[in-house]
């Protein structure tokens, strides 16, 4: 019992690290109809920043902000310098941002050599907290809590704020948002950089589960926040929640109880729902 | 007068191995076997309308079930090991199509990415039995040439893989000017009107995914000799996106065009590897990105539309 309560708080905190990584994803795609495919090296990026940034001054704050705003200013300028140029041609923008994964992991390797980088673990969350039976390190209760702040706050923006409803509304028919009087088009920038922002914040949060990232961990990270958008459902910021929690947790479960084929449970749950539910679980229609 | 670059181009191909050297004509190899694995990626991309984003993972079975059954079960026939290898990848492409089907556009792109990163992930674990088979993320190696009786030089083996990629170009124009390569061009341009004429557009496009992934499969078995190694690296997603900028550079839709942009992409990397390796992602990302921004439709159309314009002012003036 105690076994699995311990690995049910460890799958939902790597699940609200997942959802850090793919609300942004998630967005992208329902509003632009595209997924920003470097979005996985923005993370890292956002990462490496952050964790910079924290190591030097000494302050956790400081490198969350760090991080998120590098990988946010990363976004807009993928999104207006580049993707712009390739308006209402979506598989030319998918493929654009494709090739920046393979610029930003080779700058980064460049800039700050081929060493994982450390977590940063500041001073007030270390230590563990005793429970009936283990005891769980208290910065897994910090990632829970923090993901679940800015979640609650994305959930806001989406259902309560002018902005939100907008993008909304540009995801179920965008043509009519424009015949309103709406320009649509900082709405993509917007999007960009809130999704970046978040990815970026969540990376210098989440390597404290890791331990540490690699330069060259995009892809996979890439890859974990596709299976989340796909389970989840595109486009809304519970369905990214539900999806990444999913995942996490059967994920952590899976490396305990089946190391053999613990890698592959995350493609027999994306098959699974392609199978069941193409649209995903709290999806918009396809 | 249409055919005549073609004509030049293989006659050229046939007298190549008697002046270059083993260098040029091993890089004469790769770019054939490249541009029938673009070719057949384009199938899906450019006729069918399909973003197959994990093709290298088909070409990845072909070569790593030859390279299995000959290096770890000893069985050297090649008249077992060939089909073996493409049945097996048409098993595993009749599967992932079954998947990837129920969804079309990014989310094509999306599941199939996945499915690819699946087989390169199987391909890369070295947990347990599979990794012992495999060779984890070291790859497999020491293939030898196959054995059809004589034994094959790089310049013979060169010869063999132009008769074969030559037949396959035969074939897959055969396909793509068939009843089949229509409906599946119709299906790329307008879905609906060719359900309302009664075709069942997702048999067809199920059947393009078999083909293209029967000819990567090709592809892969020409590769693991010719190379006589197989590692994760070559068929993930990254050996996908290189297939794709040979698309983009070449131009999509046009299958000659694979063999130019294999011939581009290879070149430059061949020349890359040798001044900075270090470097070469970012070259790769950077090509990448500015293909996709300037090339609108590739090389090869633009060459076709000279040549057509140099015939036309001859028989102007003729």
């Amino acid at each position: 019992m105690d076994l699995v309560l311990l690995n049910l708080l460890n799958g939902i905190s790597y699940g609200i690290v997942l959802f850090l990584i793919a609300a942004g994803l998630s967005v992208i795609l329902g509003v632009m109809g595209i997924v920003n495919l470097a979005h996985g090296a923005i993370f890292i990026i956002g990462g490496f920043i952050g964790l910079t940034v924290a190591h030097q001054t000494g302050s956790f704050l400081l490198g969350i902000l760090a991080g998120a705003a590098g990988s946010g200013v990363i976004g807009v300028l993928i999104e207006r310098g580049i993707l712009r140029l390739l308006y209402k041609r979506d598989l030319q923008q998918v493929l654009v941002t494709f090739g920046f994964v393979y610029i930003f992991t080779n700058l980064m390797l460049w800039i700050w050599g081929p060493f994982p980088k450390s977590a940063f673990v500041p001073s007030y969350f270390s230590g563990s907290i005793p429970m009936a039976g283990f005891s769980l390190p208290v910065h897994r209760f910090a990632v829970i809590g923090i993901g679940i702040v800015i979640c609650l706050i994305l959930w806001w923006v989406q259902d309560k704020t002018k902005i939100g409803a907008i993008i909304r509304a540009g995801m179920d028919d965008a043509e009519m948002v424009s015949g309103l009087g709406i320009n649509l088009t900082p709405i993509n920038a917007v999007c960009f950089l809130f999704g970046s922002f978040v990815a970026g914040a969540g990376a210098v949060i989440g390597v404290q589960l890791f331990g540490s990232v690699t330069f060259n961990d995009g892809m996979d990270m890439l890859l974990v926040a596709i299976a989340v958008v796909v389970v989840g459902g595109v486009g809304k910021v519970q369905g990214a929640l539900v999806g990444a929690l999913i995942i996490g947790i059967i994920d952590t479960f899976g490396r305990v109880y089946f190391p053999q084929i613990a890698e592959f449970t995350m493609y027999m749950l994306l098959i699974l729902i392609l199978i069941v539910r193409p649209s995903g679980l709290l999806g918009r229609s396809l | 007068m249409r055919l005549i670059p073609f004509i030049v181009i293989v006659l050229f191909l046939l007298i190549l191995p008697s002046f270059a050297g083993l260098a040029l004509v091993s890089l004469a190899t790769k770019i054939l076997i490249y541009g029938l694995l673009v070719m057949s990626l384009d199938l899906l991309v450019g006729y069918t309308g399909l973003w197959a984003f994990g093709h290298a993972a088909f070409f990845g079975i072909g070569a790593y079930t030859t390279a299995i059954l000959m290096v770890r079960f000893d069985v050297t026939s090649y008249w077992i090991t060939a089909p073996a290898s493409l049945l097996l990848v048409l098993f595993a492409a009749s599967l992932f199509g079954l998947i990837a089907l129920r969804v079309s556009k990014v989310y094509f792109l999306l599941i199939t990415l996945a499915m690819g990163q699946l087989v390169y992930g199987i391909a890369r674990t070295s947990l347990g039995k599979l990794g012992a088979i495999t060779g984890g993320s070291d790859g497999i190696g020491g293939v030898p040439y196959p054995d059809f009786g004589f034994y094959f030089s790089p310049n013979s083996y060169y010869y063999f893989t132009l008769a074969v990629v030559i037949l396959c170009v035969f074939v897959m124009y055969r396909i793509v000017h068939s009843p089949l390569g229509y409906s599946l061009q119709g299906s790329r341009e307008s879905e609906i009107r060719l359900r309302a004429l009664g075709y069942n557009t997702w048999l067809y496009r199920y059947l393009a995914f078999l083909i293209a992934a029967l000819f990567a499969g090709v592809a892969g078995l020409l590769y693991i000799y010719f190379n006589g190694y197989i590692s994760p690296d070559a068929i993930g997603v990254e050996a996908t996106g290189f297939l794709w900028l040979m698309i983009i550079i070449g131009g999509s839709g046009t299958l000659w065009g694979a063999f130019i942009g294999s011939t581009v992409v290879l070149a430059l990397q061949y020349f890359a590897s040798t001044v900075i390796p270090e470097r070469w992602p970012l070259i790769f990302g950077g090509c990448f990105v500015i293909a996709v921004i300037i090339f609108r439709e590739g090389i090869f159309p633009k060459l076709r539309s000279f040549w057509s314009k140099v015939i036309n002012y001859g028989v102007v003036k003729g």
